[in-house]
């Protein structure tokens, strides 16, 4: 195999997201700053058959703002999303799709769903006895691929395509997938990113598990009652860093290593000493050669279920020992919700953001401590800290874990 | 940074319509008999006229506790078990007991079109008939499109890295490029790679009604067509649904010979690329999909005439036979003789990359390359050299695996005999 002796280095150059506070990298992060709350009572369907009634969806979305070469009609919600999301990161990074070498650009992006909502309306359709009915439009929309595909088509980039649903630690894993690609020489340039829709079925899902708060989302709180779910969508610009320097773009971050691991243990449960979560963690820090130590901010999965944030609490005690009562380590599902596939995009965002502006987002909605969570969530309050090494951690349904590093891009 | 491993595949396990070993599906392809069969009509979903559907590739009688034993099968569903119980025999096939896999950390990459759709189908329309409440957890636990990768690496212990690529029917061979990188770069050092999809009602009724399946349209009379789902075939219309799955044990090279594992194969090279016109334009297409292949041929360092043969994705689709067909006579001319598997077995979505795969190494194994099952008339282009209905003798120590998917994603892989 053709010799890749000098793996190069990767860096962040744009920022995209479409969150439930905000859309574009400024208002985006000025709210999670804020403290925004993005969650509420559902808009898009009736929650009176439910155990629950609160969301976090984007309002008002118009992705006429942002498609402008597929046909809008074609494209479910999340490809809207998604495309919404990368045209902001690529025009963050100053970069003009069509002044590149399509066979050169790539796409990686992560899902949990899909777009759930075209197996809804085929839904709608086999229960009225309509399935002939259903029309091409099934197969053109609903199979998840097809949101990366969109995202290549809209911006024509011939390059690597992956398309990895991750559940909802899909965007780290497109983020990693990603860095490889452009570390070993297979593309210069990659959006990485995350994106699903509001949804009935993840609704009903985890109602039935009794997993949504009443109210609001709190993680790590002793009261702590339970996740919401949301919908968003986030992508970042990865390049070589030679090939950032060249054109003097903004860096906001390097991509400095990552770890996966399965916990190989229950679907929807995870470990419940946080064993997959904590050899995650472990493996990003060995092979981008950093200790715990150094790590100066973590961005949590912390959806504010009693048992993930118990489990992350043990995870990261076994990680960081003593060192985890001093670095901070927030939430911003406090203010998001769970936006799914899209979550640890949108949290890789953030990481690159605190990396670059030297602030950390709050865990907002935070009153009492809970003894399993014996660290600094950075309570309801942005607080400014240099930030040299951030953490990115995510878990997912199937066991999957995964953890990125992004940091200062020191020559 | 040390320099990049090499990847070598140790193992095989796979579930097909055609049986479930690499012995069994070769000896059928040589012989030419095929794994399709009429949809039954108790198996037709109300609402939708199901006179003149193509047959399908059903995995009959598939008992997954024959080959995952009798513990507790209930939470996984049919996607899930189909690739729990490939995994299984790939993993007896490389002799990766549980104290190894747990030493080696062996991970996962599955490539997967739905996941499943059925599940997914059901558990919504059970939540809106019935209440929210009333909808099944265990089926909502199998509603991610990563269900079946955590189901099998449940069931088997992998505790490393359990990834999902989805790019339609591209995606099992891209998971497999995707996992080989990993292990060249040194991010794993054994990972079980390959896909799978079940056949259900959701998918066969959303690909009929996009119009992929063959036959199913009006001739200029007002009769219904007649399925030919015959790869590279002038009068194609269209594939055949099938399902399957089938993984690799793909494992660096150094820690293989280590452990005394027996050598299958090695792949050279791989390729994923994406074609911006979502298969729309075959002109754009070809170039694409050749542009893959020769990155798959420069990264194993191969000569042109240093190919012996091509696992080819056509499946009979009226676009994507032809875009591949031109994109294989741009690079190779009308010199590489090429086998469609999918003639016989029909398109198994996930599972296909796999079994195009395990295709090529029966080939390689018995010395003879399948003939493409029905064809008559070969797409303009494509010589007798390329493309014939008979098995033929042939040698084959270096072939290519292609994948060509129905809206753009496009796939090669360079894969040599062991020595």
């Amino acid at each position: 195999m053709r010799a890749v002796q000098n793996p190069r280095r990767v860096v962040v150059t744009g920022i995209g997201a479409v969150t439930p506070v905000g859309v574009g990298r400024q208002e985006f992060w000025q709210g999670l700053l804020d403290g925004r709350c993005g969650t509420g009572p559902v808009c898009s369907f009736d929650t009176s058959p439910y155990a629950a009634d609160q969301g976090a969806e984007i309002q008002n979305f118009e992705g006429a703002r942002f498609v402008r070469r597929l046909d809008l009609e074609t494209l479910g919600r999340t490809s809207q999303l998604a495309i919404a999301a990368v045209r902001l990161a690529l025009e963050d990074a100053g970069v003009d799709p069509l002044g590149l070498d399509p066979d050169r650009c790539g796409v990686a992006m992560g899902t949990t769903s899909g777009e759930p909502r075209e197996m809804e309306r085929f839904d709608d359709r086999f229960m009225d006895d309509q399935l002939d009915r259903v029309g091409p439009r099934f197969m053109s929309r609903y199979p998840c691929h097809v949101i990366a595909g969109h995202v290549a088509r809209e911006f024509d980039f011939a390059g690597p395509n992956l398309m990895l649903p991750a559940a909802c630690a899909a965007g780290n894993y497109a983020v990693s997938g990603a860095f490889d690609l452009l570390r070993s020489g297979r593309a210069d340039l990659m959006v990485a990113g995350g994106a699903d829709c509001f949804s009935r079925i993840t609704y009903a899902g985890f109602a039935r598990l009794g997993a949504i708060a009443p109210e609001r989302c709190q993680p790590f709180d002793r009261n702590r009652k339970g996740m919401i779910p949301g919908e968003g969508a986030a992508a970042l610009i990865l390049e070589p860093l030679e090939r950032a320097l060249e054109r003097n773009a903004t860096v906001f971050a390097e991509v400095l290593g990552y770890g996966l691991s399965c916990d190989a243990h229950h679907m929807t449960a995870a470990h419940p000493r946080g064993d997959g979560a904590a050899r995650a963690m472990e493996r990003a820090l060995r092979e981008s050669g950093f200790t715990p130590e150094q790590v100066s901010y973590v961005s949590a999965h912390g959806t504010g279920t009693p048992t993930n944030d118990r489990l992350e609490g043990y995870a990261v005690a076994r990680v960081f020992g003593e060192a985890a009562r001093r670095i901070p380590m927030s939430s911003v599902k406090s203010m998001l919700g769970h936006t799914m596939g899209a979550a640890s995009a949108i949290e890789a965002a953030v990481c690159c953001l605190t990396v670059h502006d030297g602030h950390v987002p709050p865990t907002i909605h935070f009153e009492e401590a809970d003894p399993d969570c014996d660290f600094d969530c950075v309570p309801n309050q942005a607080r400014e800290v240099p930030v040299e090494l951030a953490m990115n951690n995510a878990y997912a349904f199937g066991g999957a874990n995964a953890s990125v590093l992004f940091g200062q891009c020191r020559p | 940074m040390n320099p990049p491993r090499n990847v070598v595949i140790t193992g095989l396990g796979l579930i097909s319509p055609l049986g479930d070993s690499v012995a069994k599906l070769g000896e059928a392809l040589c012989a030419g008999r095929i794994g399709l069969s009429p949809v039954a009509e108790n198996d037709r979903q109300p609402g939708v006229d199901g006179r003149g559907w193509p047959p399908v590739g059903a995995v009959v009688d598939f008992d997954a506790a024959r080959y995952l034993g009798d513990g507790n099968l209930r939470p996984l569903d049919r996607a899930g078990r189909l690739v729990a119980s490939a995994a299984g025999l790939a993993l007896d096939d490389a002799g990766m007991d549980l104290d190894l896999r747990r030493q080696l950390e062996v991970g996962l990459v599955l490539g997967t079109m739905f996941g499943s759709v059925h599940t997914i189908s059901a558990f919504d329309r059970r939540a809106v008939t019935a209440g929210p409440n009333y909808a099944k957890p265990m089926d909502f636990a199998n509603t991610v499109i990563n269900a079946p990768a955590g189901q099998t690496a449940i069931w088997h212990g992998l505790v490393g890295v359990n990834s999902t690529v989805s790019a339609g029917t591209a995606s099992g061979l891209l998971a497999i490029v995707y996992a080989a990188e990993l292990i060249r770069q040194g991010r794993s050092k054994a990972l079980l790679a390959g896909g799978g999809d079940e056949l259900c009602a959701e998918s066969r009724v959303g690909f009929q009604q996009a119009g992929l399946l063959a036959g199913g349209g009006v001739d200029e009379e007002g009769h219904a067509t007649a399925a030919r789902a015959v790869p590279f075939d002038q009068r194609r219309n269209g594939f055949a649904l099938a399902e399957g799955a089938a993984l690799l044990m793909l494992e660096e090279e150094e820690a293989a010979h280590r452990r005394g594992a027996r050598i299958l194969g090695r792949i050279r090279g791989g390729a994923n690329r994406f074609d911006p016109s979502g298969g729309t334009d075959p002109d754009r297409g070809r170039s694409v999909v050749a542009g893959a292949l020769r990155e798959a041929l420069a990264e194993a360092d191969w000569a042109l005439d240093a190919v012996d043969a091509c696992s080819a994705s056509a499946n009979g689709s009226v676009v994507g036979d032809r875009t591949e067909a031109r994109a294989l006579g741009e690079v190779f001319g009308d010199s590489l003789p090429t086998m469609a598997l999918k003639s016989m077995i029909g398109e198994a979505l996930g599972g296909s990359g796999g079994l195009q795969v395990a295709g090529l190494m029966a080939a390689m194994d018995c010395g003879v390359l399948p003939g493409i099952h029905g064809l008559e008339e070969a797409e303009a282009g494509l010589s007798a050299t390329v493309v014939s209905a008979r098995s033929r003798r042939l040698k084959v120590d270096r072939g290519l695996v292609t994948a060509v998917g129905i809206d753009g994603h496009v796939g090669a892989l360079a894969v040599e005999k062991a020595a």
